[in-house]
Formats: C-alpha cells, structure tokens, sequence
C-alpha cells in the first residue's frame, strides 16, 4: 500500500522541518551544548566536591552520579523499583519452570555441549567475557569519579552472559551455575543493600542520638551525622559508591535472569505452563 | 579554516539524518529481524549525539542497552512469533 510508506515519510520529514525551525529561531538555544555555565550547573559543580563546605557538599567529582543518588536519590530508587517490577512480571509469567531440571532430565550431556555457534566463535567469545566483566565492573565501582555508575555498569555486565548465552546455548550457563535461582540471589541483594544504605545514616543518627535522614549522604547542618567520604585515604564518596555497587548487582542480577527466562525453548515452556491442555 | 563547533554540528547534523533514515527503514521494513538491526543502527546514531552534546552518562548506558540488551530482548521475541510481519493483500 502506498499510504503506508508516504505517512512515515511525511511524519518524520515534519519532525525534521519542526526541529530545523526551532534550532534556526533559536528556541532550543543558540549553542549546542552551552559554551558557558549555567547558574544552576555552577552551583551543582561548585557542591559536588567541596571539602571546604562538607554540609554543602556531596563529596564526588562527578556531578551527575552526585545528582542522581545523592541531590534526588529517591527519584532514582523508584526507577529502580519500576526495573525490579518489570523482572517481577517476567517471573511470574514464567513461574514453574526450572532449566536445572531440564537440564538434568537432558540425558544426552554431549548433545548438550555441542550446542550453539562455531568452535571459532566460541573460542574467540572465551576470552572476551571476562573482560566485558572487568570493564563494565570499572563503569559502576568509578561511577562516583568517572562518567558511569551502577546501571551503566550492571547493563554491559549483562552483555557478558548475554553472548555466552547465544554463542554456547543456556546450557552451558546453567550448568556452569548461572541460572535463575543465583540471578534472583544476585537481584534481591541489590536491592537490598540499596535499601539498607539508603538508612544508613538514619541508624547512626538512631544509635548515636541525633538527627537523620533517610538518603542522607554527608553530615547536614541539623543532622552531623554521615557515610564517610575517605576510607583509608581513598575518596568513595559515601553512599554514593555503595548505592552504585548495589544497583551494579541488582541491573545484572536482573537483566540476567530475563534472558535466561527468554531463552527457555518454547516447548519446555508451553510444556510446563500449559499443563495439562497442551500436547 | 573549519571550526572545530562547525564540525561538530556538521557532523551532528549527518548522525542525526543516518538516524532518521534507519527509524524510517525500520517502520517501513517487513522483514522484523533486519528492523531490529535498522533500529541498532538508530541507536549507534543516538549514541554519538548524546556524546557529541556532552552526556557521557547517557552514551555508556546507551550502548549496551540499545545495542545489545534490546534487539537481544526483541529478536528472542521475534522467535517466539513469526518472523515476517503479515501483509494485508
């Protein structure tokens, strides 16, 4: 049909001539991006790390990690909340079935180690998992220090086990223990090491006797307590390097465990949720 | 001489229509793994953008996601159904 092809093209060609008409007008700006400081960035990069001012500051040279768990850190732990309802659903529509007993039930071990892509691919994919590991683990744990953090982090993880799973089949993962039972472990520890930080200074307040908040990073004016900062002269910004640990875990806990749900083969799964109906 | 803020939006400008290009072949395409890989195309545009107006942030977490984790999500989908999108003739 000609309608099909001529609606996309006028809707994306009005997008164009939309965006060219505002940039031109300079309704966006005139600069992209802004060959100064703006008022409100001067004040985050002039808070972010100022050990001179620590009831003002957030003790991390990196402004957005600061920004997103320490200036709105409750923003942050809700995005988490709608990543760990989404990995929920996903559970619940694939309750029932454990690939262990698939795979044990697989009589035919040798059918199962010949399963996935060329041994050329394979060889070559061996060495560069541990080092998408090792990068993606340097994202998250200099998330505080370096453009990153936990989610940024925690989805190249996800690529790692991703690879293995399409170029060694998800036999190979589950029977080198990366199955669902350790990804939900490895997803519910996440969360709860973000939950518990995220009190940390409210039970040293409660201990202590003085005033807290919760998400409260470095000592405020009304409340003197905080995370440290330094830990053995090494800047790890408080909670800012816990929350991006936790969050590393609980995004490659999570992502993790949808694909090894995903790549369950239709069979097993029709067989299982089916139940009785199906033949 | 070029500035180097005039190449910038040039090449910003050119990332940007590569982008348009791939989302219009991606709608159009009937073929759903070959819109997948249109769609990463898209994606690695975006990418380039948000590093060239200075988000690094978004850029790390854009490649992996965008890239990676969903056409992933989206091709084992499509081996779920069918892989040709039903024409209406």
């Amino acid at each position: 049909m000609r309608i099909r092809k001529i609606l996309p093209l006028l809707s994306l060609s009005i997008l164009i001539l939309t965006l060219s008409l505002a940039f031109t007008s300079g309704a966006l700006g005139y600069y992209f991006p802004l060959p100064g400081v703006r008022m409100l960035a001067s004040w985050y990069l002039y808070t972010t790390l100022n050990p001179q001012f620590p009831e003002f500051s957030a003790m991390s040279p990196e402004a957005v990690t600061a920004i997103v768990w320490d200036y709105r850190g409750l923003d942050t732990l809700f995005e988490t909340a709608v990543f760990f309802l989404a990995i929920v659903g996903a559970l619940a529509l694939m309750r029932g079935i454990s690939l262990k007993s698939v795979v044990e039930n697989n009589t035919a071990t040798v059918e199962v180690e010949g399963n996935g892509l060329s041994p050329i691919v394979k060889t070559a994919s061996r060495p560069l998992t541990p080092l998408i590991i090792a990068v993606s683990a340097s994202i998250a744990l200099h998330g505080h220090l370096t453009p990153g953090g936990g989610f940024q982090g925690g989805s190249a993880a996800a690529v790692a086990p991703l690879l293995l799973l399409v170029i060694f089949s998800v036999y190979f993962l589950v029977k080198r223990g990366i199955s669902e039972k350790p990804m939900l472990v490895l997803r519910t520890v996440g969360l709860l090491g973000i939950y518990v930080t995220a009190f940390l200074a409210v039970i040293a307040g409660l201990v202590l006797g003085v005033n807290a908040y919760v998400f409260q990073n470095q000592p405020k004016f009304d409340a003197p307590v905080g995370v440290p900062a330094y830990v053995f002269n090494t800047l790890l910004s408080g909670t800012l390097f816990l929350f991006n640990l936790f969050e590393y875990l609980a995004v490659a806990g999570g992502f993790t465990l949808v694909f090894i749900l995903l790549s369950i083969p239709e069979e097993i799964a029709r067989s299982v949720l089916g139940g009785e109906e199906y033949e | 001489m070029i500035e180097l803020s005039t190449l910038t939006y040039l090449f910003m400008a050119v990332t940007g229509v590569i982008s348009m290009i791939a989302t219009y072949l991606a709608v159009l395409e009937k073929d759903l793994v070959k819109a997948v890989v249109y769609s990463a195309l898209q994606s690695t545009a975006y990418t380039l953008l948000f590093y060239l107006l200075m988000a690094p942030d978004i850029s790390l977490v854009y490649i992996p996601v965008a890239v990676g984790l969903y056409p992933a999500v989206i091709l084992f989908l499509i081996k779920k159904t069918e892989r040709m999108e039903g024409d209406e003739k």
